[in-house]
């Protein structure tokens, strides 16, 4: 019981200091804004109320919305399923290993936005460039986590389940995978950050749609308001995702929630 | 019977060739059936790596160990290993972890749960068999790690340090579960330890080995009655026989110190 009470006046607390960092931070917003008098930065009242205008009141950022995540969602998803067998096969079987290592240091050092225009002269400026962008911004990241949370398995539990005469197939399937879990999740969710990230660039960039073209056109009318409002339902909508994410990990991986990447 | 003969065993260096360590030289002994001998040495002597030989492991270069005239060559439904660190799944709760060894020799799952409730049980974990591991003490953990091991009704229980991680009152504690537990299904048990009182307390036989390469010093019979317990402690042959070990690892030790200067 006591155990209790101390941790909720523990949440209580962090919740506090969050709401009370974020009033801080939007009151100097506030007055810096008011005080600069410039046209192109607008004050926290603007963009709540650019917010709300374009979410509740005209629903202008629906459609572009809808558009965008489709990128997302399909991005994403192609990444998942490519990039957790090639971290799982890299990180079980050496020469495949091996063959990667090189491709996957290429994907890790290279900026993607020099791709888009690759992507785009290869795919065309439809829906499969940005899908494809999304994906080559969130791959490696899970493949690479998927990798490492193999590799890193507990070689004491390899070691058990053999002296109960484990064959290889049982100990990859009971003991290896399991392992690998937290730190496919952890992939996981850096990748989800990326595909947000990378969706929003492409659509600035060069294909103008979604979000990204919602963007343009209010930055080409100087709606200085409605720019931050639009950028706020984006960041809403990545933090939304992340505590999907954070559930979905708590379902799964009860054992070993990584706290680090709150 | 377990029988090691002239066993040796060499780490390979670290370019995979020669100029390796010998780990263990030409180690002679047996172990009757039902006898609970206890491994003691200093750090070095290469305990555990004889352990992990046995449970067939590890390869050796040298010599042969045979169990009932079979001679070892992997691990094997006759043996079951209780490790230092417990080797618990993190991600399973403990009757899972107590089944492992049922569910990966195919036992059929209703048998597997059945058997493990009765291990939980056994081992006094009854009302945690939904925690996890991370939800339990050091205790708690190896008492989950040793129903594991008895789960698949090994004839050798082989145990690596089993109680040496944990704090002195839960290790005395558990040495006398263990000790009632083998009262009650014998079995052939090779435990090591560091621990000189552990040794005498639970061993039929101590066996002492020396370092760097670890060969056997000497076996010593303990004489003591059982059931042990407190009692045990008390008497003058346990303290002889203490005293005994103590003399002896510490002139290795000594010894050690010399020749690494």
């Amino acid at each position: 019981m006591a155990r209790n009470k101390v941790k909720q006046t523990g949440v209580m607390s962090d919740w506090s200091l969050r709401i009370g960092v974020f009033i801080l931070v939007a009151l100097s917003w506030q007055v810096s804004a008011v005080f600069m008098k410039n046209m192109l930065i607008p004050t926290v009242t603007e963009t709540i109320s650019g917010f709300i205008q374009l979410v509740f009141v005209s629903g202008r950022i629906w459609q572009p919305l809808y558009i965008s995540n489709q990128a997302i969602v399909l991005g994403y998803i192609l990444s998942v399923v490519i990039a957790i067998p090639l971290g799982l096969a890299a990180g079980r079987v050496r020469w495949i290993d091996k063959v990667l290592n090189p491709y996957i240091g290429v994907f890790l050092a290279i900026p993607i936005a020099p791709l888009i225009p690759i992507a785009i002269t290869a795919l065309g400026l439809g829906l499969a460039s940005r899908v494809a962008i999304v994906f080559l911004f969130t791959f490696i990241f899970i493949t690479v986590n998927t990798r490492a949370g193999v590799r890193n398995v507990d070689a004491g539990l390899v070691e058990m389940a053999r002296s109960f005469g484990a064959n290889e197939k049982q100990i990859w399937h009971r003991i290896v995978i399991p392992s690998a879990v937290p730190a496919i999740f952890a992939g996981l969710r850096i990748g989800l950050g990326r595909a947000v990230a990378g969706m929003v660039i492409v659509e600035l960039l060069l294909v103008a749609s979604g979000l990204g073209r919602l963007l343009l056109e209010f930055a080409g009318r100087l709606q200085a308001d409605f720019v931050f409002a639009t950028v706020l339902v984006v960041i809403i909508e990545a933090l939304l995702l992340l505590s999907a994410m954070r559930f979905a990990e708590q379902k799964v991986a009860p054992w070993a929630h990584d706290s680090s990447m709150e | 019977m377990i029988q090691v003969r002239g066993l040796s065993k060499e780490f390979l260096g670290r370019d995979g060739e020669g100029t390796g360590v010998l780990a263990i030289d030409s180690l002679d002994f047996e172990v009757r059936d039902n006898e609970f001998l206890t491994v003691i040495g200093p750090s070095g002597c290469g305990k555990t790596t004889l352990l992990r030989i046995i449970a067939g492991l590890i390869p050796f270069n040298d010599g042969e160990v045979s169990i009932d005239d079979v001679a070892v060559t992997g691990p094997g439904p006759d043996r079951a290993v209780v490790f230092q660190n417990f080797a618990l799944m993190p991600w399973a709760d403990v009757l899972t972890n107590v089944a492992f060894g049922l569910e990966i020799r195919g036992k059929p799952k209703a048998e597997c749960e059945a058997t493990a409730m009765r291990l939980v049980r056994l081992v006094g974990l009854e009302g945690f068999e939904r925690r996890l591991p991370k939800e339990l003490s050091g205790g708690m953990q190896q008492r989950v790690g040793l129903a594991r091991a008895l789960a698949v009704n090994p004839r050798i229980l082989l145990m690596d340090e089993p109680f040496g991680a944990l704090d002195e009152q839960t290790r005395r504690l558990l040495q006398e579960q263990l000790l009632r537990i083998w009262d009650r299904e014998r079995k052939t048990v090779i435990f090591i330890t560091h621990s000189m009182e552990e040794a005498v307390l639970l061993g039929d036989r101590v066996m002492l080995m020396t370092p760097r390469p670890g060969r056997v010093k000497e076996i010593i019979e303990v004489p003591l009655k059982r059931p042990r317990g407190q009692e045990t402690e008390k008497s003058t042959t346990f303290t002889e026989i203490k005293e005994y070990l103590w003399e002896n690892l510490r002139s290795m030790q000594v010894l050690d110190q010399r020749g690494e200067a």
